[in-house]
């Protein structure tokens, strides 16, 4: 009641001549859409030949495996996510409460990390199981091969599921127990209400979860370069780092993000449709599934899930830390120079930090225009400044290379071209937080403020920004998350000496030092785990 | 005069009919006008129109002899001394009773700042919740704190819209007495919005009827409930149910007989009567003009819903112990005693 009538005098705005936030919202929407425009122009006026060379050699091998890729690991979050969520929310499993955060953890950990471990463990000559095993005379052959696609869909699948978990618990916990009540009446079996009432009702959170998981594997460059499993990603970064090839690097790029925007603009139709269900007052939970005797196998199911994604993992880089810094010799390896461990903290921090506070800054006017002028350029602004998603860390890279490069030369080679690729990569989690933030706030205290003698500007210090400061924060915190753990753009933008832990671990491991490189990435997913704590705590599903 | 609007209109982008059309009145000081309708009517527009939420496409707004709003001049909400209780009340979830009522009092002094906002709070009853958060009031409460922070800065006007929408029904009851004897002890001129015929005439002094963007009727309560303007205040505002009939001179034929009345049309002028429950009776006949087809108990009384034999349907109050059943044959007659209000068709 209260919600359609907010809605209706948000729609009431219409009239007003262009208000001053949408030139600004405009500038920062072709701030984040810039980059995608440049490397699509540079795609398309790429070199006739080189387009051909490349169509013929690289591009059907690339895009299939990339497919391949999407698809596999897709499926596999989709089936995980979505039955750990079913287990934790809807059955009388044991330890459900527990497992909820258990199974939320892994989001700490980069995909390359799991890597990291997942070779050190499998590799077939010094990998841990293979010594161990031929320490007790086994063979180790039949040890399935840690590399190629098998493994890196595997480690992206454990490591990616918990968007999809925390999608779908969500949509799970949203749904009214009378939904199901009703179904039940209407003479449908417990069964058949699962796949007819609960599923369906779930499906938008379910599937938004899936394309946000696909665009992450688009951009995931550490993981398969470490498994060495070519796809879009890795092409591009080796075209640029090592062959610095831009023209080959552009049209691999360009035709990325056009498959990528295909999958975003997806993603943009099921946020419209939003979800069917909401909490309101009248909301009941629906009762929980007693498993009965097969209560082991759901706690059994959930126990494995969180050991092979965060106990083994974490486990593994606190026992090597402790080898690392009890031998001398390890422990001296971790510096640089004169640079060590506390300098690739500082790094981090304050370049993730200082891209979450430019992130949530540009995004405040675009949320303000969108909620409280709705129209159709107001919804293009909100959209292009999302455009980000769509743009591989190995995309923004390039295209920031060039575009500094020319109008910019005073930046180039410095960290903030490196904080500036954050932004444009991360921005958009920025604009959905503060977004929503904006909508739950009724239009009425503002207007309340103005009738109580306060101007616009007054207005949006004393009421708005209180009052959406903790939507904002929590955006700060994904970006400064998502910017934490990036890999390919820091690799490739940072300046010489510029060291932040994510490089650190990842030169580290590629040389093969693991001992070396454990330190660097426990700190960087206990690092993670803290903005991740604050922003799992805002989750309906941690509430009680 | 105090407020004073001519030719008001505002026109919503997207939409083909205006939501507020050529709209003029004018109100007195210390007056409570209820603008009444239902929704979509334009009465909440024209609300945030002279509040300065929406600006009009055309006309004029004078508040104490000052324009506040025409083609050349649109003074800014927080600069036209307008006081406003928002249907959801919008009190600030950040800050306390005390906090929000004296959101309005910038520039006081601290101690200034604190007898008015305690002045207040007891004026509306919550001087013990000044330290409470929103969130944990009633939904009286709420209403209350929300109408002193309105009252705080001492607007010329106050504007409420549709303020005890989200009361309990029985609660609703309770609170409109007590604000309507707070607005008229702090001698308050307010336009209040309902879309509740009832609520319109217990707290209006005056209504101001609103149909399709238009004001169709302004005057006192007794005088649109009796001499409606038009049929669509008889039927809103009166709950009024309508015959149809012919002039003649002694005054109207129609099914329930000959309605005596004087009256300056031409004879055979065709028209409606407008009748409400209370303006006709009738007795069982199997030779009747219409038949019962529903009874709902009111406790005190029966209320009939009875179809005539054109198809028109009437209503009739009758004591609680008479009861008919459904299906009976009944002659209906005037039984009124006060001339009725006929429209031409």
């Amino acid at each position: 009641m209260l919600k359609t009538e907010a809605l209706r005098s948000n729609r009431r705005r219409h009239t007003t001549s262009t208000p001053k936030i949408a030139y600004l919202a405009g500038m920062i929407a072709l701030f984040a859409v810039i980059p995608v425009i440049y490397i699509l122009i540079r795609a398309l006026t790429g070199d006739p030949e080189l387009w051909q060379r490349i169509i013929q050699t690289r591009l059907i091998k690339l895009f299939s495996n990339t497919l391949l890729l999407l698809l596999a690991v897709t499926t596999g979050t989709t089936l995980l996510g979505v039955s750990m969520a079913w287990l934790t929310e809807r059955t009388d499993v044991p330890g459900r409460k527990i497992f909820r955060w258990l199974l939320a953890l892994p989001l700490a950990i980069p995909p390359y990390v799991g890597a990291i471990i997942h070779l050190a463990l499998l590799r077939p000559r010094g990998g841990l199981i293979s010594q161990w095993l031929e320490e007790l005379n086994i063979p180790s052959t039949f040890l399935p091969n840690p590399t190629g696609f098998w493994g890196a869909a595997f480690v992206l699948i454990i490591f990616s599921y918990p968007y999809v978990f925390l999608l779908s618990a969500a949509a799970f916990r949203s749904l009214n127990a009378t939904y199901g009540e009703a179904a039940r009446m209407l003479g449908r079996t417990p069964w058949q209400t699962f796949w007819q009432v609960t599923i369906p009702s779930i499906r938008p959170g379910i599937t938004a979860g899936a394309l946000l998981v696909s665009l992450d594997i688009l951009a995931e460059y550490g993981t398969v370069a470490l498994l060495r499993f070519e796809t879009f990603s890795s092409a591009i970064f080796v075209q640029l780092a090592g062959r610095y090839d831009r023209s080959a690097a552009s049209i691999l790029s360009g035709v990325l993000i056009l498959l990528a925007l295909v999958i975003l603009y997806g993603e943009f139709r099921i946020q419209g449709q939003a979800q069917f269900t909401q909490i309101g007052s009248q909301w009941r939970p629906a009762a929980l599934i007693h498993l009965g005797k097969r209560r082991i196998w759901g706690f059994l199911a959930l126990f494995f899930t969180v050991l092979v994604s965060f106990i083994i993992p974490v486990g593994l880089l606190v026992f090597w830390s402790t080898q690392g810094i009890l031998d001398h010799q390890t422990f001296s390896g971790m510096q640089i120079g004169s640079k060590g461990l506390v300098s690739f903290i500082f790094n981090s921090v304050w370049s993730s930090g200082f891209a979450a506070i430019l992130a949530v800054l540009f995004s405040i006017p675009i949320a303000i225009y969108v909620v409280r002028y709705p129209g159709k350029i107001s919804r293009l602004f909100s959209r292009l400044s999302q455009v980000g998603y769509a743009i591989p860390g190995v995309v923004v890279a390039l295209s920031l290379v060039m575009l500094v490069n020319r109008f910019l030369p005073f930046l180039y080679a410095t960290s903030l071209v490196v904080v500036m690729a954050y932004v444009v990569r991360y921005i958009p989690q920025a604009v959905r937080s503060s977004e929503s933030a904006m909508r739950q706030l009724s239009p009425s205290l503002e207007e309340a403020s103005r009738l109580l003698k306060r101007n616009a500007f007054q207005t949006f210090v004393q009421v708005t920004l209180p009052l959406i400061l903790p939507g904002l924060l929590a955006g700060s915190a994904l970006v400064f998350l998502s910017s934490l753990k990036e890999l390919p753009a820091t690799l490739l933008l940072r300046p010489a000496g510029f060291e932040t832990l994510a490089v650190r671990v990842w030169i580290w491991s590629e040389e093969g030092f693991y001992f070396q490189a454990a330190p660097a990435a426990l700190l960087l997913v206990v690092i993670a785990i803290i903005p991740l704590f604050f922003l799992l705590r805002r989750e309906s599903i941690f509430k009680q | 005069m105090k407020l004073e609007i001519e030719q008001l209109s505002k026109r919503f982008t997207g939409n083909q009919y205006p939501a507020v059309d050529n709209i003029t009145f004018s109100m007195q000081t210390h007056e409570i006008l209820c603008f009444v309708g239902p929704s979509g009517c334009g009465k909440t527009t024209t609300l945030r129109l002279i509040a300065g939420l929406e600006r009009p496409d055309q006309g004029i707004i004078r508040l104490d002899q000052r324009i506040i709003s025409d083609m050349h001049t649109f003074v800014p909400p927080e600069k036209r001394n307008i006081g406003m209780v928002f249907q959801d009340h919008a009190l600030f979830p950040h800050l306390s009773v005390f906090d929000n009522v004296a959101f309005g009092l910038q520039g006081l002094r601290k101690a200034e700042k604190k007898d008015r906002v305690s002045g207040l709070l007891e004026l509306v009853g919550v001087e013990a919740l000044a330290k409470r958060f929103p969130h944990v009031l009633s939904g009286g409460e709420r209403q209350r704190v929300a109408l002193a922070r309105a009252l705080a800065p001492e607007p010329a006007l106050l504007l409420m819209d549709e303020p005890f929408s989200s009361l309990d029904a029985h609660l609703r009851l309770e609170v409109r007495e007590q604000i309507r004897n707070i607005l008229k002890a702090s001698q308050s001129t307010v336009i209040f919005v309902t879309h509740d015929q009832e609520e319109a005439l217990f707290m209006g002094d005056r209504l101001a009827v609103f149909n399709q963007g238009k004001l169709e009727q302004i005057g006192l309560p007794e005088t649109i409930f009796h001499d409606s303007g038009s049929r669509f205040v008889a039927a809103f505002m009166g709950d009024s149910d309508f015959v149809r009939g012919t002039s003649v001179p002694a005054g109207f034929h129609t099914e329930l007989g000959l309605l005596e009345q004087q009256n300056d049309y031409s004879p055979g002028t065709a028209v409606e009567i407008a009748i409400r429950a209370d303006d006709i009776d009738f007795q069982l006949n199997q030779q009747g003009n219409g038949k019962i087809i529903n009874r709902f108990f009111r406790g005190a009384f029966n209320f009939y819903r009875v179809e005539l034999d054109s198809g028109a349907i009437v209503h009739v109050f009758k004591l609680h112990t008479e009861i008919y059943q459904p299906g009976e044959r009944v002659l209906t007659y005037f039984n009124a005693g006060h001339p009725l209000k006929i429209f031409t068709l």
